[in-house]
C-alpha cells in the first residue's frame, strides 16, 4: 500500500500518568480488531512499558536500537501480536539509548514503519523534553490525553503550544479517568472546562474504570477481550470515529444514571 | 547594523564591545537557515577579526522562525562554542519560539535604552492562542486575536488589548506608562500588571457579554466594563 496514506499518530500528555501508553495499547487493539494494520511505537526510551500493557515483554528479541544500528531488519525487530496479527509493537530501546538518538532516527523509524502499516501510533515519554521532541519528530498528527484536573490541563496546553509550533496537525483531544459523579457535584473540572481553554475537538472522552487497572496487570488490553466495561467501549469508539466513523461522545451526566441503573439491575437480579 | 548584506548572513561584532558578535540574517534567501549560519560562521572565522567565541546575537530581521529552527540554531553555534543569547526580531512568531526556548528577544530599535516617557503607540496584532509558557511581549502596544490560557504571559510598553478570554498574565505599560491599559473580551486573568502596580485576578464569573477594562485609578487596579472607544490615539 501507498506510504503516503499511512497515519502517524502522536500520542502525548506533557504530564505523566494521565494515560497515554493505556490509551496507546487500546487504540492499537482496536484499530487492529477494525481491520487496520497498526504498528505501536514505544518511544518512551527511558522508561518504557507500553510492551507490558500489551503482554508482549518476554517476545522481545530485537529492539528500535538495533534496527537503527542496523544489526537486524524491521521485520525482526516487531513483535507481532499473539491474538491480534494486524498489530505490531516495535519496542523501545535500551534507556542509554536517549543520549545519542536524534529526531531524525525517529523519523526514519517512523518511515520505515510507514511501509508495512496504516497507522503508526507513536507513545510519547512525559515532559517536554528531548525524548518528547524526539517523538514529535516522527508523527504527522497528534492526539493529547488529559484527565480534568488543573496541572493535567496545563500541561496539555504547553504540549499543545509545542506541536502548533511544529506544524503538527490535527491535533485531538482524549479526555480520561472521567468520574461523572464528581463532574455531576462540580468537584472536578466539567467537559466544557477543559475544551474551552485547549480548543481542540474531542475525540473521545473515558470514564474512571477499575478494569483498567486490572487489563493493564494482566497485559490484555481491555479492547482485546471484548469486555464490555465502560472504558473499554470508549476506547473502542475513539479508534472508530479515528477511522472517520460519527460515533456520538457519551454525556457523563447521563452516563452516570444509566451506570447507576445498571448497577440497580444487577443487584435486583442477584439479590432475588 | 547598517551593514545589509546582499544573499549571505553576517557576523559582526557587536558595538557595545565585550566580543559578542551580532549575526545578521539576509531579507530573504534560497539557502536553508542552518547552511547560511555555517556559512557566516565559517566566512567570519576567516576573515580573522579574532577568535570568535563567547555570546551571540542573533537579528532575525522578519524571519519567521519556529522552535525547532530555533534550536537546531542553537546548537549549531553551541559546537563553535557560541551561545544565543539574544534575538531581534520583527516576527511574533519568533518570539513566542525564543521564548519557549528562554532566550531573550526584542523587537529592531528597542535595543537603545527604552524611554519610559512615551511608549512606541504603534500596534503589534498578533493571531492565534498564547498557550501555556508562551510569552508574547511587544514595544507598542498589542492586540491579540485570540485567547491567553492559563500559564501564559501577554506583556506590551503601551496597551494590552485581547479579542479573546485572558486567563493568563497580562502586563501593560511593562517599561513604566501608568495610562495603560488591558482590555479583554473576558477578563479572568491570574494576575493583572500596569505598569509597577500588581493585582490578583478577579473571582468568580465574568458579567456576560461585556468587555471589560483595567487600568490605574488612584495608585490601584480597578476593572470597569470597557468603554466603547479605541484606546490608542493616532
Amino acid at each position: 500500500m501507498a506510504a503516503t496514506s499511512t497515519r502517524y499518530i502522536l500520542i502525548c500528555s506533557g504530564k505523566g500518568g494521565v494515560g497515554k501508553t493505556t490509551l496507546t495499547a487500546n487504540l492499537g487493539i482496536a484499530l487492529a480488531k477494525q481491520g487496520a494494520r497498526t504498528a505501536v511505537l514505544d518511544a518512551d526510551f527511558g522508561l518504557r512499558n507500553l510492551d507490558l500493557l500489551l503482554g508482549l515483554e518476554n517476545r522481545i528479541v530485537y529492539t528500535a536500537q538495533e534496527v537503527l544500528a542496523e544489526t537486524c531488519r524491521l521485520e525482526q525487530a516487531l513483535v507481532k501480536h499473539k491474538q491480534e496479527p494486524n498489530l505490531a509493537l516495535l519496542p523501545a530501546g535500551n534507556p542509554r539509548m536517549l543520549e545519542w538518538l536524534q529526531p531524525d532516527d525517529m523519523r526514519k523509524i517512523s518511515a520505515m514503519l510507514g511501509e508495512h502499516f496504516d497507522y503508526v501510533l507513536i507513545d510519547a515519554p512525559a515532559g517536554i523534553e528531548g525524548g518528547f521532541k524526539n517523538a514529535m519528530a516522527a508523527a504527522r498528527e497528534a492526539i493529547v490525553v488529559t484527565t480534568p484536573e488543573v496541572s493535567a490541563v496545563r500541561d496539555a496546553d504547553r504540549v499543545i503550544g509545542l506541536l502548533n509550533s511544529e506544524g503538527v496537525k490535527p491535533i485531538q483531544l482524549v479526555l480520561n479517568r472521567v468520574r461523572p459523579k464528581m463532574m455531576a457535584n462540580q468537584e472536578m473540572l466539567a467537559v466544557s472546562d477543559v475544551t474551552d481553554i485547549l480548543a481542540l475537538p474531542l475525540l473521545g472522552l473515558i470514564l474512571e474504570d477499575e478494569q483498567v487497572i486490572v487489563s493493564t496487570n494482566r497485559g490484555e488490553p481491555l479492547t482485546l477481550t471484548g469486555n464490555s466495561s465502560p472504558a473499554g467501549r470508549a476506547y473502542t469508539n475513539v479508534a472508530r470515529r479515528l477511522q472517520g466513523e460519527e460515533v456520538p461522545i457519551i454525556d457523563p451526566s447521563k452516563e452516570r444514571q444509566g451506570f447507576r441503573a445498571k448497577i440497580g439491575r444487577l443487584m435486583q437480579t442477584k439479590i432475588f | 547594523m547598517e551593514l545589509e548584506p546582499a544573499r549571505g548572513a553576517l557576523l559582526v561584532p557587536d558595538e557595545s564591545g565585550r566580543g559578542s558578535h551580532w549575526l545578521v540574517l539576509p531579507a530573504a534567501s534560497q539557502t536553508p537557515l542552518p547552511a547560511l549560519v555555517q556559512q557566516a560562521i565559517d566566512s567570519g572565522a576567516l576573515l580573522g577579526d579574532g577568535q570568535i567565541e563567547g555570546r551571540v546575537l542573533l537579528d532575525a530581521g522578519s524571519w519567521r522562525l519556529n522552535l525547532s529552527q530555533l534550536g537546531e540554531l542553537q546548537r549549531i553555534l553551541g559546537e563553535r562554542g557560541l551561545e544565543l543569547v539574544t534575538i531581534c526580531s520583527s516576527q511574533p512568531h519568533t518570539h513566542v519560539a525564543a521564548a519557549g526556548l528562554g532566550i531573550v528577544s526584542q523587537w529592531p530599535n528597542s535595543t537603545a535604552p527604552a524611554s519610559p516617557a512615551k511608549p512606541d503607540s504603534e500596534l503589534q496584532v498578533h493571531r492565534g492562542t498564547l498557550r501555556s509558557g508562551d510569552h508574547l511581549e511587544t514595544a507598542g502596544s498589542v492586540l491579540l486575536l485570540g485567547d491567553v490560557n492559563p500559564g501564559a504571559r501577554i506583556s506590551a510598553a503601551g496597551h494590552v488589548l485581547v479579542w479573546g478570554r485572558l486567563r493568563g498574565i497580562a502586563h501593560a505599560g511593562c517599561q513604566g506608562d501608568n495610562t495603560a491599559c488591558i482590555v479583554a473580551l473576558q477578563l479572568r486573568p491570574l494576575q493583572l500588571r500596569i505598569a509597577g502596580a500588581v493585582a490578583r485576578g478577579p473571582e468568580g464569573a465574568p458579567p456576560a457579554g461585556f468587555a471589560e477594562e483595567a487600568r490605574i485609578v488612584a495608585g490601584a487596579i480597578q476593572i470597569d466594563p470597557a468603554q466603547p472607544v479605541w484606546p490608542i490615539s493616532d
